[in-house]
């Protein structure tokens, strides 16, 4: 192999590693929750009540239209666990009563009547390093032994859930308890294919009378919340694989125009011997396709075992399951993709270049047509005196300017997904420190009169304030649900604005937005009526605008204006208080200090979820180091083709007794004009482009800070400038290892 | 080459579709005839779709093959047709449990479309007569009875009342998650109850029609009597929508009876007086039309309508006399009551039949109405009689009792929604033989039935978990009578 060839193949290798890296993390992140739920045969509706007595509930839910199968769980919160040196009491014991699981066993083996078991879920395994065999220590019922692990994705893993759930039989409850009748608090329900869950609520509903503190947790609940968090990740890294794949279209297609001009005439004899245009380009697609099987199929296995690590940690995490050899699919549909580009890319040249006749092919190419007229122009602006060997470097990228303008552009795109990964990361980090953004937009709030917010407002890098009252209630219909009602006063969307599952925002004092899980439990929709009893017993009722998905109380809130609260809103609010873009917000904290008004710091929706986002963070930092990859070899495979084109003018440097820093220093040049605009272009990408759409997606979530800072932007400069110089470094040493003479005559 | 494949792709598709296609076409030749099509949820997603037609199961021994069709009737029962907007409902009483079932149902707004669709699937068989067992209206209001009077013998039907629109707790303002709100429950029929309001033409029965009375015909709620309470609450402008639920642990509730029809003991105004002063109430516009109707009104209405002025017995053709029983305690109670001079008056028509084969027709059940064994005991000596058709139970149930059958029907209000056909045939060697199949009803007008019938499957305290569609053996059969030859003479 040449080293063209393996240029080309590095080239290749390069764009699959990327492709690889999405591909599993998308992939895995896309359908963990699905393939976790299929293996867990998670219920499609889950109802926590009150305890009650099973027949009691059975009758009403046995009655459901769709219902397929049902069963059973006493859910006890805040138990008591110990193992080892570990322990909480923020437990939850799941008494399962026979039936479908709804878990999957994923070690060791199920509960067994005869044996005083306990599972735990996978997250407390974890972190308490707790095996089967292992005896963990569950509230009254003493030490039991740990039989397994159960898989349950209705929730993410402890010990980003506070509550750390484990599972026993109602026999071991028996035995500490007694034999009577156990109550019931949780119920499942799997419905028929094709059977609504939407219907089957409808009726849960309606047969739901005397059930009190009645919940719904529907499968497509549970996945809506999920795919919500992953979403923005796979858009993406979805989005990034479509750049390398673009990033990597370029430089091949470049890389095999170059290729096929320096064999036109070759090809011309070729035709002339009687060679079908077909025919050859059936050979350099065979030529492309041998390089770029192996080539690709090396980039994804180093992509996917690069990106393997993070990934199942944080499906891990996230309560859900690896892909295992399913990924094998995507990766070949990956892998067929990438050769199929290169395949393209490769052959196009060679069809379009042998369309000219036999005899024109032999004259080469070079220097006819619609290319003949640049060569002169570059060359003459060569002849000017480059006022020094560098910027002569950068004169010869520029020459071909349509090249030039593209390997800036694939660089700058590159350079600017990078900027967004790193801050993106850098935000994730925060939030793991400071979790008050996410869920929220305000950053403070302090307890004073609604009258005080101008005061508030007047504080230097505070962008806006708003009285906020919470308060509970429940709703209108003995159905004991307690809610929580969020009352701020005017346009609540600045400060705290869950995103929109239907409907649309509240416009007016008799609406509300209410939460997902409030939805689901009281039948709300869009145009429907929500009433809630007060603490005063008073009972109000808002017509709903939309239901929004909050993560608060579970769902169970709703966002109203205090117009109508009337006087269980007569205490002292909170004022929700929102910075400017880049305030220092202990700074702010002092100053609203000074002026009495003491603040605290907004704890957000994932306050607890801090490896969550550490590992999210790893994950975006490795797709970062693979663009990098890319934006080398882009790199590389420009100044390669450069000094190829420009063989005489470096053989004429080098005859005229240039040292080999002289070379390096000219396609050190020739990397600067590359690498110089590209960075210029990736700033201004991602501050006007990646960062904005970004954010935007996010927009219902919080506000993300995505701009990148100066330190970010410092990193990509000097990591372009690194890698320019690095690819510089090595065109230059495989320049001055090939012979000067035949360059010169080519040149004469 | 390519022909081929796609002639064995037709061929494919034709054997996977078969099935479907076949019952397709059944159901457009013979619309709601479960005999040729029927509605299934074969996958259990809630859904129903066509299915396989029922042949009809011997019942009672061999039959000889049919030599002549003496009658062919149907049978519609319990339409339970209501004015849902009405302040005498009672819907929030289904919270309270047994015997308090379906006071609500996510189709009540649609039951005189219902009974209308129900009446264009019996016009499309060749009938002698239709008999309506009772509970013909909900809550013995005298529109309710009108509307659905007016649906049996065709003309415009208005089934609104107060205020012009929809009213009631099914409204989406309501904010009570306890009712099916049609604009934002699934599933979704947005502008359901706008259109349930609005007037329609019914065709009405087109073969000659006999009612007999239910107790919800006569009866508040088919348990109470009227009284001036009942009324004032009826046409007044107090609607109770809520129960305060801590403050019912007091009143003595009736205890439900065995069929889930109401209520076996007596249960006083007064109590429900007390009951519905602890709820909380909203105004409505007030309506006359609803005030509760007498026995006598009701029996006049029936008169007016159907244009018989005899109702105790009709011929069913020229081969067959029918025999209708009014069992309604005027008292209140929802069982029905075999009186003596109801007995007496069943003597008189079984000696009127003559040698005519006899089918006796009531809302209550006989064998489940007090003094029904009299009853029952004299029409299996009478060589006449051949079954006791019955509705009020609201499902679909074909028994025995010594050589008479007992028939009854499901609702027109309930899952199935189906009303029943008979056919009285004479069999080879001088037997008789009473076929009997089950009808679905259509569409009705603007789709509204279907939408009822898909509801009432879905409901959850319905005829689906209760599967009043009964077995196969109780919807279509050929029942066997062993009354060949000439009957002996009455005395």
């Amino acid at each position: 192999m040449t080293r063209r060839t393996w240029l080309a193949a590095l080239g290749v290798a390069a764009a699959a590693l990327v492709v690889g890296m999405c591909v599993t993390v998308a992939y895995a992140l896309s359908t963990g929750f699905e393939r976790a739920a299929r293996q867990a045969d998670l219920p499609d509706v889950l109802v926590r009540f009150d305890p009650a007595r099973r027949a009691e509930v059975d009758a009403r839910l046995r009655t459901l239209p769709g219902l397929e199968a049902r069963s059973y769980r006493d859910e006890v919160t805040d138990v008591g666990l110990r193992a080892g040196g570990h322990a909480t009491d923020r437990g939850a014991v799941h008494v399962v009563q026979g039936g479908r699981r709804g878990y999957a066993v994923v070690a060791g083996h199920d509960l067994r009547a005869s044996r005083a078991d306990v599972l735990v879920e996978p997250g407390l395994a974890r972190a308490w390093g707790l095996r089967p065999g292992s005896t963990l220590d569950v509230g009254t019922l003493g030490p039991l032994r740990v039989a397994g692990e159960a898989l349950e994705p209705d929730n993410v893993a402890y010990p980003v859930a506070s509550a750390a759930r484990v599972y026993v039989g109602r026999d071991d409850v028996a035995r500490v308890f007694g034999s009577g009748e156990q109550a019931v608090s949780l119920a499942q329900l799997w419905l028929h294919p094709g059977a609504s869950t939407d219907v089957a609520l409808t009726q849960a509903r309606a047969q739901s009378f005397g059930v009190r503190g009645l919940s719904f947790i529907t499968r497509s609940g549970v996945r809506t919340l999920v795919g919500q968090a992953a979403g923005i990740v796979v858009a993406l890294l979805v989005a990034f694989s479509l750049v390398a794949l673009g990033a990597a279209a370029v430089m091949l297609g470049t890389a095999a125009h170059a290729d096929v001009q320096r064999r036109l005439p070759a090809l011309g004899v070729r035709r002339a011997l009687g060679f079908s245009r077909r025919a050859l380009a059936v050979a350099a697609a065979r030529r492309a396709g041998g390089l770029a099987v192996p080539a690709a199929l090396a980039g994804l296995a180093l992509g996917w075992a690069l990106a393997r690590g993070p990934t199942d940690a944080l499906l891990a995490t996230l309560n859900e399951a690896p892909p295992g050899t399913a990924i094998v699919g995507p990766l070949g549909i990956g892998l067929v993709a990438v050769v199929a580009l290169v395949v393209v890319c490769s052959t196009w040249p060679a069809w379009t270049a042998t369309a000219a006749a036999p005899a024109a092919l032999l004259r080469g190419g070079e220097l006819r047509g619609r290319r003949g007229p640049r060569r002169p122009r570059a060359a003459a602006a060569e002849r000017r005196l480059p006022p020094s060997v560098a910027v002569l470097g950068a004169r010869m990228v520029a020459a071909r300017r349509a090249r030039y303008a593209g390997v800036v552009a694939v660089l700058g795109a590159c350079a600017a997904v990078v900027l967004l990964m790193l801050a993106l990361a850098s935000l994730l980090e925060r939030l793991r420190d400071d979790p008050a953004t996410l869920g929220k937009r305000y950053s403070l709030t302090v307890s004073a009169d609604a009258s005080a917010v101008p005061d508030v407002e007047a504080v230097p890098g505070v962008r806006a304030a708003a009285a906020r009252w919470q308060l509970h209630a429940v709703d209108s219909f003995a159905l004991g649900e307690d809610l929580r009602l969020v009352a701020f006063a005017g346009n609540h969307v600045p400060f705290e604005a869950p995103p929109l599952a239907a409907g649309r925002r509240l416009a007016s004092d008799g609406e509300a937005e209410v939460g997902v899980g409030l939805a689901d439990t009281l039948g709300l929709a869009p145009g429907g009526t929500l009433g809630v009893q007060l603490v005063d017993g008073r009972e109000v009722r808002f017509r709903v605008a939309g239901v929004v998905r909050a993560l608060d109380n579970e769902g169970r809130i709703a966002y109203v204006r205090p117009a109508r609260l009337g006087a269980a809103v007569d205490f002292t609010p909170n004022i929700a208080v929102k910075l400017e873009p880049g305030a220092d917000r202990a700074a702010v904290a002092r100053a609203l200090d000074e002026r009495g008004f003491p603040p605290r710091r907004t704890a957000g929706a994932t306050g607890q979820n801090g490896a969550l986002l550490g590992v999210l963070g790893d994950v975006l930092r490795v797709v970062a180091g693979g663009v990098a990859l890319v934006v080398l070899y882009a790199l590389v495979q420009a100044l390669a083709l450069t000094a190829a084109e420009r063989r005489p003018t470096l053989a004429l440097l080098r005859s005229l007794g240039a040292p080999a820093r002289t070379l390096a220093v000219v396609l050190a040049g020739a990397g600067a004009a590359l690498v110089v605009p590209a960075a210029a272009l990736a700033i201004a990408l991602e501050e006007l482009l990646l960062a904005p759409v970004v954010a935007g997606l996010a927009a219902d979530y919080a506000d993300l800070p995505l701009t990148a800072g100066v330190d970010q932007v410092a990193l990509v400069a000097a990591g372009l400038s690194a890698l320019a110089l690095l690819a510089a470094a090595w065109v230059a040493r495989r320049v001055r290892r090939e012979p000067i003479a035949p360059a010169l005559k080519e040149a004469a | 080459m390519r022909r081929a494949a796609l002639l064995v792709a037709f061929a494919l598709a034709a054997v996977g579709c078969g099935g479907r296609a076949a019952d397709d076409s059944a159901a457009r030749r013979h619309p709601g005839d479960t005999r040729f099509v029927t509605l299934v949820d074969r996958d259990g997603d809630g859904r129903l779709e066509a299915g396989r037609g029922e042949p009809l199961v011997a019942l009672g021994g061999p039959a000889g093959r049919t030599t002549k069709v003496l009658a062919t009737f149907a049978q519609i029962t319990d339409p339970h047709v209501r004015d849902e907007e009405s302040p005498a409902r009672v819907p929030f009483l289904d919270r309270l449990g047994a015997p308090f079932t379906s006071t609500f149902r996510p189709q009540e707004a649609l039951t005189a479309q219902t009974l209308e669709a129900a009446v264009e699937s019996v016009n499309a068989l060749p009938l002698d007569a239709v008999v309506v067992t009772g509970d013909i209206a909900d809550n013995a209001q005298r529109n309710e009875l009108v509307w659905a009077l007016e649906v049996l013998r065709g003309g415009i039907v208005r089934p609104d009342s107060g205020a012009r629109g929809p009213s009631g707790p099914q409204l989406a303002s309501d904010p009570d998650p306890f009712y099916y709100r049609p604009d934002v429950d699934a599933p979704r029929h947005p502008g359901l109850l706008a259109r349930a309001q609005r007037p329609f033409r019914s065709q009405g029965l087109r073969a000659p029609w006999h009612a007999v009375l239910g107790n919800h015909d006569l009866l508040v709620q088919g348990e109470l009597a009227p009284d001036a309470r009942t009324q004032a609450a009826a046409t007044g402008d107090r609607a109770v929508v809520r129960l305060d639920l801590d403050r019912l642990r007091g009143p003595a509730l009736p205890r439900a009876d065995r069929f889930g029809e109401g209520g076996t003991g007596p249960i006083g105004t007064a109590t429900v007086a007390r009951v519905l002063a602890s709820g909380a109430a909203v105004r409505v516009t007030p309506d006359r039309g609803r005030r509760e109707i007498t026995p006598t009104e009701a029996g006049a209405l029936l008169r007016r309508f159907s244009g018989r002025r005899e109702l105790r017995a009709f011929d069913l053709g020229p081969h067959v006399r029918g025999i209708a029983l009014d069992l309604v305690r005027r008292a209140g109670g929802s069982d029905g009551d075999v009186t003596a001079a109801t007995l007496a008056g069943l003597r008189r028509e079984l000696a009127r039949a003559g040698d005519r084969p006899v089918v006796v027709f009531s809302h209550q059940p006989l064998d489940r109405s007090a003094g029904g064994n009299a009853a029952l005991d004299l029409l299996e000596r009478d060589p006449h009689a051949i079954a006791a058709v019955a509705g009020h139970t609201h499902r679909n149930e074909i028994r025995r009792r010594g050589r008479l059958w007992l028939i009854t029907t499901a609702s027109l209000v309930d899952f199935p929604q189906q009303a029943r056909a008979f056919r009285l045939v004479r069999t080879a060697g001088g037997g008789l033989a009473l076929e009997t199949w089950m009808l679905d009803h259509g569409a009705g007008p603007a789709g509204l039935a279907t939408i009822s019938r898909d509801l009432s499957f879905l409901d959850a305290q319905g005829g689906r978990p209760g599967n009043f569609a009964g077995r196969r053996a109780d919807r279509n059969a050929r029942l066997n009578l062993r009354t060949g030859g000439p009957a002996p003479a009455r005395r």
